[in-house]
């Protein structure tokens, strides 16, 4: 898998028109590019989705710099609840049901293939493909994790499937629930020794 | 959502390094558990017994023997469990325009998981009398009180007038052990309301003082595709391992933080509450949860579950609904079919916290188990359950507000907490553990730190962003007739902040929209909660003049300070 992969991002790098090496302060416009991609708003702000989600809960999407010209990348995955006549929304087994609003900015277009959104349990057993990046770049799509991470890959055309990603990972985030740890081995849990407890 | 599941080679650009370990691991031999006070089973100082905690969870540092900084107390403290009698299920009473109900609230005994107790009671009944009323009556409700506290009777949800509402201090005087009070109670709505008392509920309520009251529409309700009904009162009471409840802060509330989670789970009163069904049987279930704190998300095993109802009425739309989230003193109606004979749990689903291990893991409680027999029902009922309806009428009167959905708030309101002299141990615990706060608490993962924090060292605030007043010094007025949007967030980055069923009484509002997002089907309400995190756009119908609270339903919340005051002045001056 490892391989398969390397070699998919090396023939991505090699067909890829970076883009110049950025000053992102002034213009966070990029060119348009094949699948007529543009960026957000003239002040390089993230736009966010047409709702108002908790920023609590907000996603920063990081880039890997694994494909060229997608460094300058910046994107935000928002979660709210989906649709119920109840405040909050869950799936059979208690889990949160929310609906993930991905956004991204300065991601140039890509000359093959396209962006896609997936998220993944943190031990990434299990994946759902949230869906493919807009213009805009942005997508949304439900999720029914409780802790998970977003994933944006660069698909390659024709190539693109249901099973999981292909291609080389773009960017990638994790739910704020991520940030939630053992205390042993800190604050007053300090003399805790953290490998007691499995950790 | 479709799933795939795959399993990855490591090595994904590093992804992998994001992953935090996901479940619990063996513990290694060792004690971690030492100084837990519950598993000796004997009492701490002042009478206190320490909730139980996880056993494998080690003991907060310098906290041993620490008790909470309240006196302890329970009913057989001061009285003899055989004096009194033993407690009855509840009785259902239709009363007819005019008819008077006598209200007795009392110490009972009550059995719970075979072992008395002595807990509270109105009429001597558990939970209280289900009271029946036809939409558009009056009925009297004559209480009187035995207990040793001050009671009153909020009858929550009812559009009545506000000097029966039950407010001490705003709508009537406290009733003083040995005294009576007469309600008048008027029922405008038909829907599934309930009663409990509102001084110290996080006591009164928690021992036994709840009952329902059901206004049916004038046509009695006939023609509901349904073979029966069944209540389900949902609770917790908060026990040792070894069965014996845990006491109560006498001057106040303790468990200040969370609210009191319990560890044995109630419906109707019992712990083993037990359905009988025929097969294909549909059975239409008011649900009311009456705990302090907890909520539930119940779930009939695997039977589908049609939405009917809430608070004051039905949605626009019937729907389908995988589980039931409920909140302290929401209400949802819901049918369900009992497929198949055998035995069907119903229980409380949910994904709970360990917090130090910074888990989630999945947990379940039952509820009560509903046996369906071999026998079909009669009649069959199956075409008519699967069949969704759309009710016209609510659609209609809803229709009346809708202008008023997208229109910016009359009022903001965030819901914040300050906390002082806590033991240094659980605030650097708790400043740790709000990394991450989830939308909503299942469960009480920090049972110890939250027993000891009392309503002297905690105060949960409700801020009038326009104003920068708190609590009972916001001072809202309306006017008959107003329509008035109030949104409420609810603030995450203080000092673990926690979800809020806020209840307004003597009103009802719609939930139109919850962060931003439109709701599609709507049904009124007079109690919903905000999550962590999120904001609620509530449109209320000042519809009833008078002196009303606007609080959040937990009962530790409410008595730590999360309430305000409102007026609504009569078209005529009243």
């Amino acid at each position: 898998m490892g391989l398969h992969l390397a070699l998919v991002a090396a023939a991505f790098l090699a067909a890829w028109t970076p883009v110049p090496a950025a000053d992102p302060a002034p213009s966070p416009r990029v060119d348009v590019g094949v699948i007529g991609w543009s960026q957000g708003a003239d002040d390089g702000a993230l736009c966010s989705p047409a709702v108002d989600p908790p920023e609590y809960y907000a996603i920063p999407l990081v880039p890997t710099r694994q494909v060229m010209g997608t460094g300058q990348a910046v994107g935000v995955a928002h979660t709210t609840f989906g649709s119920s006549p109840f405040g909050v929304t869950l799936a059979a087994d208690g889990s949160y049901r929310l609906t993930l609003h991905i956004r991204v900015d300065h991601l140039p277009s890509p000359p093959q293939g396209r962006f896609v959104a997936w998220a993944t349990t943190p031990s990434v057993e299990e994946v759902v493909r949230v869906g493919t990046l807009d213009g805009a770049g942005a997508v949304s799509g439900p999720v029914e994790w409780n802790k998970f991470l977003v994933v944006i890959t660069l698909e390659p055309d024709g190539e693109e499937g249901e099973t999981g990603w292909r291609g080389p990972i773009v960017l990638r985030g994790m739910s704020r629930s991520g940030m939630m740890h053992t205390m042993a081995g800190h604050g007053p849990f300090e003399q805790q020794e953290c490998a007691a407890f499995g950790y | 959502m479709r799933r795939i599941r795959v399993l990855r080679a490591a090595g994904l650009f590093g992804l992998l390094a994001l992953a935090a370990p996901s479940g619990a691991l063996p513990l290694a031999a060792q004690d971690p558990h030492a100084g837990h006070d519950m598993h000796a089973g004997h009492a701490l100082s002042g009478g206190w017994l320490m909730p139980p905690m996880d056993p494998n969870m080690p003991m907060l540092p310098g906290l041993d023997g620490a008790v909470p900084p309240a006196t302890a107390w329970l009913p057989h403290f001061d009285l003899d469990l055989s004096d009194f009698p033993l407690a009855e299920p509840s009785r259902a009473v239709t009363l007819a325009h005019g008819d008077t109900l006598e209200l007795l609230v009392s110490p009972v005994r009550r059995t719970i998981r075979g072992r008395e107790y002595l807990m509270y009671g109105y009429n001597n009944q558990y939970p209280g009398p289900f009271i029946r009323a036809e939409r558009g009556s009056t009925v009297v409700i004559r209480v009187r009180n035995e207990i040793r506290f001050p009671t009153t009777v909020h009858w929550h949800g009812i559009r009545l007038d506000s000097r029966f509402d039950g407010v001490p201090g705003l709508s009537q005087p406290p009733i003083e052990p040995g005294e009576s009070f007469t309600y008048e109670v008027h029922v405008p709505d038909a829907g599934m309301f309930w009663y409990h008392p509102h001084v110290r509920e996080d006591i009164q309520q928690d021992l036994g003082l709840y009952g329902n009251l059901l206004v049916i529409p004038a046509d009695g309700g006939e023609g509901e595709p349904v073979h029966r009904e069944e209540l389900l009162a949902l609770d917790d009471l908060l026990m040792t391992e070894a069965g014996d409840l845990i006491p109560y802060g006498l001057e106040t509330p303790v468990n200040a933080l969370m609210g009191r989670y319990g560890t044995v789970m109630l419906a109707n009163g019992v712990a083993d509450h037990r359905i009988e069904a025929d097969r294909g049987e549909v059975i239409r279930f008011h649900l009311t949860n009456v705990a302090n704190a907890r909520p539930f998300n119940v779930r009939f095993g695997e039977e589908r579950i049609k939405l009917i109802g809430t608070d004051v009425g039905a949605y626009e739309r019937e729907s389908w609904v995988s589980s039931v989230p409920i909140s302290p003193a929401e209400r949802y109606t819901v049918d369900v079919r009992f497929s198949q004979a055998g035995t069907v749990a119903i229980t409380n689903t949910i994904q709970a916290v360990d917090h130090f291990r910074g888990v989630f893991y999945p947990h379940v409680d039952t509820l009560a188990i509903v046996t369906v027999r071999e026998a079909p029902a009669t009649p069959d009922r199956a075409g008519a359950f699967e069949e969704l309806r759309v009710r016209d009428d609510v659609v209609r009167e809803i229709d009346a507000y809708r202008e008023h959905f997208d229109r910016e708030p009359d009022h903001r309101i965030t819901t914040l907490l300050r906390v002082n002299d806590l033991p240094s141990a659980i605030v650097l615990s708790m400043e740790a553990d709000t990394f991450y706060v989830q939308p909503i608490e299942w469960n009480d993962s920090m049972p110890m730190m939250n027993w000891l924090s009392s309503g002297t060292q905690v105060t949960w605030i409700l801020e009038d962003e326009g104003t920068g007043e708190r609590n009972e010094g916001i001072h809202w007025s309306f006017r008959q007739g107003d329509v008035v949007k109030i949104r409420v967030f609810n603030e995450p980055r203080g000092f673990h902040p926690m979800q809020h069923p806020i209840h307004i009484h003597g009103q009802r509002f719609l939930v139109v929209a919850r962060d931003g997002i439109p709701q599609e089907n709507l049904a009124w309400k007079d109690t919903a909660v905000v999550p962590v995190g999120s904001t609620m756009d509530l449109l209320v119908e000042m519809s009833n003049p008078g002196d009303w609270m606007m609080h959040c339903h937990i009962a530790e919340h409410l008595s730590a300070g999360m309430h305000f005051h409102f007026r609504v002045e009569g078209r005529e001056g009243r």
